[in-house]
């Protein structure tokens, strides 16, 4: 057999059983959905069975890399694919870093998680291949804590480690997982169907090679890869400020979330962006294995209140949802509120979400402030104190706030509901879509829930950019659904390398075509991804309505269609109930899905979608 | 002059590092044949939580603590000063690698034979795949 970049085979733990299988990857499977998502999106239709909880032994936690994780072209990551226990429904999280090119160091392309442990364990894998040992003695422990301690226990410093924190451990359904190193499997929960396994870490030290099957070719395209990366103007502003840049153009784009979404511009923003974090915290860059971009600004809070720490770059995201979102303007504040949710284990987009509902909740008198502490905007030690409640699900409000937004709207009543920013049980992001509806109907499609990386039109309509040769209007709705299901298409593909979004953003389709084929020998063009990125949003829209998702639940927070942008560019604007209808409409038209949004027989046929093979374990 | 080192050397600046392993993984490919940053001759040491990557590579010491300690000459000076392990004669005692203050030298889990730095001869691949320039090659002189 030649050399590919594939390690051709997926390791099954059953984890009630205590049992390792090796399970050959099928040609059909990789013929027709490449890797990362497509193979997650397949596997989890096959694997789960139908209206199985999220949270019982029954669902999967998967691990999957791509035929490019591991290996030098630039900006590669790997996933988690999972059943929501947030919003019921499929769910991928990816993440960077040093964890996901292990498990195919491991010798793996995926780790596939079944059943329940009866008492915490962790998986470890070195070159005497698979066992599963006792987690007891970190049971408890924070999720950078954790992966420290596992290294010291095994006397090994290489060993690369997937983690939970206290909110996995106790099943909060927006807990992440912690990838080596300050890389998170953020979105969605995938964090708690860890917990719900008993399964508090995986450490890694593989001893296998991942082996390229053209090497002359594959360099060749690394070098392209790299130079379209160093001669792109986004990628250069990821180099000199990470995300951190974005803040202060959400801001002057009116895209940033004040006040739990109520308002769009903040006086917050200079000091949270890049010149606040550069002043404050950052000393030095750090990269993902293997990335020429290294977006990390690492650094420290030496001084004031909350000294001192190591912090990774305050993200966009999280300047954003848990900065100017809860008011609160000190870069170092917002770093203190960051690392509590990486060590308790919590996403910090519904973290924050979470936080700012409470915030408007209290001010509204629907919920009681805290003995110590009053629940209103701008208060750091209140917020720091509920992201604590929440991870541990403690007391009355710990326990409300860690449902969810949606979950507890529901249960605080009618007036509450309006305060709930979510698409499908999935927390906003920090891009406000009132003025770029595109950007709302991404949200309202999303197969994950309110997610902005599964397309983002935003980049479009907030700055005019063209799409096929013409100049994209904000506040138009004719044509965003046919750019929303290209992106969504064309990432979707991509995110079966499984690529970096901000590596996508200099690597052309032309090049990461080339680097698939010299690495494995297969034989795929540019349009390929979009035609693969089609197949897979069909394969999603499948389990999620088999799951029982409703499409009526394809709709933006209300919020954003009663209340009118406050300011920014586009104030007063707001998308309307008829927007919503027309943008859908629109959308599961060019998707080939009859009006109530399900796929016709004709399309799933037309776009590949693998129903006469399944896979089994 | 059986005391020398090698007239070219990797030079390193732990502040343009980023630790993105670049280098380990063109090491890997280059001794190995194939993708594993974790069987490289050269090491990060990541310190402070990710905060600073010290890049760490063979000196070719005048002085080779891993040569003395070798009891099959399976390691030896080359006429240009490189310090090589010869796979043939290395017994895997693993006695070189317990040795190395910098653990420079690689033992393979499974067979504990010996690896390491070898210069790729004159033009160390790991230089090549540095995109930060925290490696540099450089004359003795």
């Amino acid at each position: 057999m030649s050399d590919s970049s594939y390690m051709g085979k997926i390791l099954h733990i059953d984890l009630t059983r205590e049992k390792f299988t090796d399970i050959d990857i099928p040609s059909w499977l990789r013929d027709s959905y490449l890797g990362g998502k497509g193979f997650g999106a397949k596997l989890l239709l096959d694997l789960v069975p139908e209206n199985a909880d999220p949270l019982g032994p029954d669902n999967v936690l998967m691990f999957l890399t791509g035929p490019l994780t591991s290996t030098p072209a630039p900006a590669m990551r790997a996933c988690v694919v999972t059943k929501s226990p947030l919003t019921n429904t499929f769910l991928d999280s990816y993440f960077g870093g040093y964890f996901g090119p292990e498990i195919k160091y491991a010798g793996y392309d995926g780790l596939v998680f079944t059943g329940r442990s009866s008492e915490p364990v962790y998986l470890h894998i070195n070159h005497k291949g698979p066992i599963l040992k006792p987690a007891k003695d970190f049971w408890g422990q924070g999720a950078i804590e954790c992966s420290q301690s596992i290294k010291e226990h095994l006397k090994d410093d290489q060993i690369k480690a997937a983690t939970i924190g206290p909110a996995g451990e106790n099943l909060v359904p927006y807990a992440l997982i912690c990838c080596e190193t300050n890389r998170q499997a953020g979105r969605g929960g995938a964090g708690a169907v860890m917990g719900s396994k008993n399964l508090k870490a995986v450490a890694l030290n593989g001893n296998s090679l991942v082996k390229i099957y053209d090497r002359k070719m594959f360099a060749n395209a690394v070098a392209m890869a790299q130079r379209e990366i160093t001669e792109s103007l986004d990628c250069r502003g990821l180099m000199a400020t990470g995300t951190a840049g974005s803040v202060e153009f959400a801001n002057e784009t009116g895209l940033i979330p004040v006040r739990n979404f109520s308002d769009n511009t903040s006086a917050l923003a200079a000091g949270l962006g890049d010149k606040g974090q550069s002043k404050k915290l950052w000393l030095g860059r750090s990269a993902c294995f293997g990335c020429p971009i290294a977006c990390s600004q690492m650094g420290a809070v030496r001084t004031g209140k909350f000294a001192s720490f190591v912090t990774d770059i305050v993200e966009y995201e999280t300047a954003a949802m848990l900065g100017t979102n809860l008011e609160i303007g000190d870069p170092r504040a917002v770093a203190h509120l960051n690392r509590l949710c990486d060590e308790l284990g919590l996403d910090t987009i519904s973290a924050g979400a979470c936080v700012s509902f409470a915030f408007e909740a209290a001010g509204k008198g629907l919920i009681n402030h805290l003995p110590d502490h009053e629940l209103k905007f701008g208060n750091v030690q209140a917020a720091a104190r509920l992201i604590e409640l929440i991870a541990r699900r403690e007391g009355e409000l710990g326990e409300l706030l860690s449902l969810g937004v949606k979950q507890a709207a529901k249960q605080l009543g009618p007036e509450a509901l309006s305060m709930a920013m979510h698409v499908k049980g999935l927390e906003m992001p920090a891009w406000g879509p009132r003025g770029t509806p595109g950007m709302g109907l991404a949200y309202m499609t999303a197969d994950r829930g309110a997610c902005h990386q599964r397309g983002f039109p935003a980049g479009y309509e907030a700055t005019g950019m063209e799409w096929k040769g013409k100049p994209v209007k904000a506040l138009e709705l004719e044509g965003k659904a046919e750019l929303v299901y290209s992106l969504q298409n064309y990432l979707a593909g991509t995110d079966c390398l499984v690529k970096c979004d901000f590596g996508a953003m200099g690597v052309s389709p032309e090049t990461y075509a080339l680097l698939c084929n010299a690495a494995t020998g297969i034989n795929i063009e540019a349009s390929h991804f979009n035609r693969l990125g089609e197949r897979i949003w069909n394969t999603t829209r499948i389990f999620n309505l088999r799951e029982g998702m409703k499409t009526t639940d394809e709709k933006l927070p209300k919020r954003f269609v009663e209340e009118p942008l406050p300011g920014g560019p586009h104030k007063g604007h707001r998308i309307t109930e008829s927007d919503m209808k027309y943008l859908l409409q629109d959308y599961y038209k060019i998707r080939g899905w009859n009006k109530h949004g399900h796929p016709e027989e004709e399309t799933l046929d037309k776009t590949g979608v693998i129903r006469d093979k399944t896979l089994s374990l | 002059m059986e005391k020398h080192r090698p007239g070219k050397f990797i030079r390193t600046h732990f502040d343009q590092c980023t630790g993105c392993s670049l280098c380990k993984a063109a090491c890997s490919l280059h001794m190995f044949g194939g993708y594993n940053p974790g069987k490289a001759m050269l090491r990060i040491r990541h310190l402070w939580e990710n905060l600073a990557h010290i890049p760490v590579v063979c000196e070719h010491c005048v002085n080779p603590m891993c040569l003395k300690v070798c009891p099959t000459k399976a390691i030896f000076k080359d006429e240009t000063g490189i310090v090589i392990v010869d796979q043939e004669k290395c017994v895997s005692c693993g006695l070189c690698s317990q040795y190395c203050p910098l653990e420079m030298i690689y033992a393979d889990p499974e067979t504990g034979k010996a690896y390491k730095c070898d210069l790729c001869r004159g033009n160390p691949e790991c230089v090549q795949a540095c995109p930060f320039n925290a490696l540099e090659l450089r004359d003795q002189d």
